[in-house]
């Protein structure tokens, strides 16, 4: 039986202590004092572990080119052991405590979606490197004037869905000629918005949706799952898993389960995905918005390169994206002239920056996902990535793609 | 062929679930303690298979072999920094000695968790397997690995058997599972006995580990679970039975397939624990137990 | 222990409450959240502790208890939208209920038995949580409208005199006959009810009291919080530093089990700046008291003042 004990939180009075502290709130700083960003992350996770990495890299740049109207930027950060009640204790730390003037956090949705409110009451500016629930934006969007703080780094569940349909669109439904699929996903607070964007846009380019799973992040054993997806008869499984990713790769492989997966797939993103699955991975699509060998903008490879100089590895997506986040805050602080939170909100609204990932806008007060990444050609549409011979090949869009679709030899696609 | 995929499938799981019990239960029965490191200890033989097969590029058996000496290592360490300081202080008295087994090697288990969490990441790992491919059992497609596990299982089981049923060491533990005192009477010395049962434990449990890291992979997150499905199939099995834990990994086993093939995966584990809960309230002692 | 002792341990208390109530002023915000939780953590301890160190009953599911507190006082108010104090009340009824269906036929099994009985009782709830996710929001964890209240100081006074009057309660429960009875038939029961004590309705008595300040405490906590997750209340990880504390502050002493919980939620937030490796230190740490120093930080202490 595998019950979820989760000792990991060992001591959840950690958990526990989420502490609630108010009534001190930054003071406004002198004009020679650092800039400080917190960044919050998940440090035990590869995803995570990027984020902290990459803000420090950002800081260091700027930094050297002489910081923001001459202030420094410093970068505060924070263990969060994957869990709200840490992340909420972190950032009373952050904001009272260490008086930052803006935080980066996290890339699980719940996690964000717990300090969204603290965002709120201690009115400080929080964006998220890698969390993609819609709840996110829609919270700013019903009650603006409180939650206006919040800005979503990374594409929302509902572009998320979207990215993955275009791709399908011309490399499986107009490439290969599949025509059905079984949506695979995880039960968790970003991939509900993520189905429902799935099974809107998937029927509209031509894939027939057979069946739809949903399994507990804590599941272990996917026979079960392979199975049932395999009795369905479709050509293709589009995933939505991010908790899970080894696990299920590498029993897909060993099961030699007949159909290609393609989809999200957040672990399938980690430069050591190849290596933790033995090369289980091949032949695994995944959405990204980054890769070693992915040239977005003119930014993205030598970020990516200067990354790898300075820690040995390259950076997981949250990198990429809190990379640009500390740049695009520093951006906002100078236009606003000032470190007050409501001044910055403003600025940042106005944000239009190139990035690693494309070029950054966020969508206004009267758009459904308020102060979320605008989505599209020419600012960001993300990419579709393949795992060949032990490398993440980008394969869509075209001006960027590197390679073809290429399958193990258990796969029986729809030839055409 | 749903029938065949559920007798296959259930049939690996039960029996890796049995290897990771039946440790677990020889040393409650030989010295009534509850290892909950149990988890961590399983954890890290397959963290280091797959480190020492993937990243030290030591090759797939050799791997495996570096994964079961570290499980043995753990387990003396287990014993010797945790388990004995505490049966031998003479400042905990005899009744509260379990619950401090208890809170000790848990505190012990959660060490060896983060420092795995810490080197390794908590991402999850997957021990290359030793025999890759599959092969088709009346219509069903079945990993070549799976069938592995499951032989693997049966004959460490077996060996397991014999070891305790026909040599003498063997019959020495066995004795003194019933009658600690009864063996120190006939010039054992009980510390050697522990120490036997320590390391057949290292083994069983670095086995399972990594067979269980090659069939479905192994995360820093599977340590709280692991642990604890180890406990409820003893407690069903009866404390100290190595036939109630066999026997009660395959009920396990078999229910939890069952109820992910057939009503839903994500139920996976209630129809176990109710059936926990059942037998609890008629039979506390467990199917085989002894008291 | 002497009645002497006993006013010392009374006066020592009593200067700590003070020194405690008067930390606002000069302690920032932050501090105060801290320690706040650590207060309802500390009663969580010595609930457990007057079941284990004076019923002698190892209780592996206090979170069982703490959750059913917890959950029922925030989906009361998510749901019905009641006020909180009617909340909490009615979270406190829902753990006294559910201890006492745990309690009668967890108490006709022994030792080991009585633990998984109560363990499993946690997995189950667990179970539950995640299985009716539209009623209790499930992993992500259930998000509460009211608050008692936002200010840190009024949050920590609460907390402070909340632990305060528990303690009273509890430490006083110990130390009355009824106490004693418990603590006899803990040690041995069947001499205990020789004597005539009806053993199972004493320890079913301190498995109510203990039930309904666990149930209490989980649901001020949630209203402090102003969310309910499978994490922060429920998990197994949570029992286990209930009992943790416990067994670190002294077991039998009540007091120090709430002392041990100040030291581990405490401990935790110095040892943030090692990141990654802090659970691991505090890990060890209370390893190292539990083979030891295996009366915990108040039996050390309580041992030492006897010797003199």
């Amino acid at each position: 039986m595998s019950l979820k004990t989760a000792l990991h939180a060992s001591t959840s009075l950690i958990a526990l202590a989420g502490a609630v502290a108010l009534g001190l709130f930054a003071s406004p700083a002198l004009a020679a004092d650092p800039i400080k960003i917190a960044v919050i992350a998940e440090a035990q996770a590869i995803a995570g572990a990027s984020m902290p990495q990459a803000a420090q890299l950002a800081a260091e740049e700027i930094n050297a080119k002489g910081g923001v109207d001459g202030r420094k930027i410093e970068i505060v950060t924070y263990d969060n052991h994957s869990s709200s009640a840490d992340s909420v204790r972190a950032f009373q730390r952050a904001v009272n405590e260490d008086k930052v003037n803006a935080v980066i956090a996290s890339y699980i949705s719940e996690v964000v979606l717990a300090l969204e409110p603290w965002a709120a009451r201690l009115k400080t500016v929080m964006v998220t490197p890698g969390a993609a629930s819609n709840e996110i934006t829609k919270a700013v969007h019903k009650d603006y004037d409180k939650n206006k703080y919040t800005f979503h780094g990374y594409l929302t569940s509902a572009s998320l869905a979207l990215s993955v349909c275009d791709a399908a669109k011309d490399l499986l439904v107009d490439g290969k000629h599949t025509k059905t699929a079984v949506i695979m996903s995880e039960d968790a607070a970003w991939t509900k918005p993520l189905d429902i964007g799935y099974q809107e846009c998937l029927p509209k380019i031509g894939l027939k949706v057979l069946d739809h799973i949903r399994f507990s992040p804590d599941t272990t054993d996917f026979t079960p799952i392979f199975n049932k997806i395999e009795a369905a008869k479709p050509d293709v499984i589009i995933t939505g898993i991010s908790h899970v990713g080894v696990q299920p790769t590498v029993q897909w492989k060993n099961q030699q389960v007949p159909i290609p997966m393609f989809g999200i797939s957040s672990q399938a993103t980690n430069e050591t995905f190849g290596k933790d699955t033995n090369n289980a991975a091949e032949g695994v699509l995944y959405q990204g918005v980054s890769g070693p060998d992915l040239a977005i903008t003119p930014k993205s490879l030598p970020f990516a390169e200067a990354f790898r100089k300075k820690y040995g590895n390259f950076p997981s997506y949250c990198g990429y994206t809190a990379y640009d986040e500390v740049y695009y805050l520093a951006d906002a602080i100078k236009r606003a002239g000032s470190t007050d939170s409501d001044k910055m909100v403003a600025a940042l609204e106005k944000t239009d920056w190139e990035g690693t990932i494309g070029r950054i806008q966020f969508y206004g007060k009267n758009d459904e996902f308020t102060h979320g990444l605008k989505y599209g050609k020419g600012l960001i549409t993300g990419a579709m990535l393949q795992w060949q011979d032990g490398k993440q090949v980008p394969v869509w869009p075209k001006d960027v793609a590197k390679g073809q679709l290429k399958f193990p030899s258990f796969i029986k696609l729809t030839a055409n | 062929m749903l029938a065949f995929q559920i007798l296959i499938d259930g049939f690996a799981v039960s029996a890796l679930y049995a290897l990771g019990a039946m440790g677990f239960t020889l040393i409650f029965g030989v010295s009534g303690v509850l290892n909950l490191s149990h988890g961590a200890i399983m954890v890290a033989a397959a963290v280091a298979a797959w480190a020492a097969a993937s990243v030290l590029h030591t090759g797939t058996y050799t791997g495996a072999l570096i994964g079961i000496a570290v499980a043995l290592i753990m387990s003396f360490a287990t014993y010797f920094a945790v388990v004995q300081p505490i049966q031998r202080s003479r400042r905990i008295p005899n009744e509260e000695k379990e619950i401090f087994v208890l809170t000790g090697t848990l505190l012990w288990g959660i060490m060896i968790q983060e420092l795995i969490a810490y080197f390794f990441t908590n991402n999850a790992k997957t021990v290359l397997p030793i025999i890759e491919g599959v092969v088709n059992i009346m219509g069903v497609r079945t990993p070549q690995n799976e069938i592995f596990t499951a032989v693997v299982c049966c004959v460490v089981i077996a060996l397991l058997w014999l070891l305790v049923n026909r040599t003498r060491t063997g019959k020495v533990v066995l004795a003194a599972s019933m009658n600690p005192r009864g063996v120190t009477l006939l010039g054992h010395e009980l510390t050697s006995v522990y120490i036997v049962v320590w390391a057949i434990y290292g083994v069983l449990a670095g086995l399972a580990g990594v067979l269980l890291g090659m069939f479905l992979g192994v995360s820093s997150y599977s340590v709280g679970p692991l642990t604890a499905s180890a406990f409820s199939i003893v407690v069903l099995g009866g404390l100290g039975s190595v036939s109630g834990s066999l026997i009660a990994a395959f009920v396990v086993g078999y229910l939890e397939t069952l109820t992910a093939y057939l009503i839903n995966p994500a139920y996976r584990t209630i129809p176990a624990l109710l059936l926990l809960v059942v037998v609890m309230y008629i039979r506390p002692q467990g199917l085989l137990g002894r008291r | 222990m002497g009645s002497f002792f006993k006013s010392r341990l009374f006066f020592i208390s009593l200067g700590a409450v003070i020194i405690a109530s008067t930390l606002p002023l000069y302690v920032s915000g932050y501090v105060l959240g801290l320690l706040t939780v650590a207060y309802y953590f500390g009663v969580f301890a010595m609930s457990w502790d007057l079941l284990f160190g004076f019923a002698g009953e190892v209780n592996f599911g206090p979170t069982f208890l703490i959750g059913v507190g917890a959950y029922t006082a925030g989906i009361v108010n998510a749901q019905y939208g009641l006020s909180p104090y009617i909340c909490i009340v009615l979270g406190a009824a829902a753990a006294v209920i559910a201890g006492f269906v745990l309690a009668l036929p967890a108490l006709r099994v022994r030792g080991p038995y009585f633990g998984l009985t109560t363990l499993v009782a946690v997995l189950m709830l667990q179970n539950f949580v995640v299985v009716f996710a539209d009623l209790t929001g499930g992993e992500i964890g259930l998000t509460i409208p009211d608050v008692i209240t936002i200010d840190s100081h009024a949050n920590y006074w609460i907390a402070l005199g909340f632990m305060t009057i528990s303690a009273a309660i509890l430490y006083g429960l110990a130390q009355s006959p009824v106490g004693l009875v418990l603590q006899a038939s803990g040690q041995d029961a069947v001499q205990a009810g020789a004597l005539g004590f009806n053993i199972v309705k004493h320890k079913l008595a301190a498995f109510v009291v203990s039930a309904f300040f666990s149930g209490l405490s989980g649901a001020l906590l949630v209203f402090y919080f102003g969310t309910a997750s499978v994490g922060t209340v429920v998990d197994i990880a949570v029992g286990v530093n209930v009992i943790v504390a416990a067994v670190l502050g002294g077991r039998r002493t009540v007091l120090g089990a709430a002392l041990g919980a100040i030291f581990l939620i405490v401990a935790g937030e110095f040892l943030r700046p090692t990141g990654e490796l802090a659970t691991f230190i505090v890990s060890a740490v209370a390893l190292l008291v539990v083979l030891f120093f295996p009366g915990g930080f108040l039996g050390a202490a309580l041992s030492r003042e006897a010797r003199q």
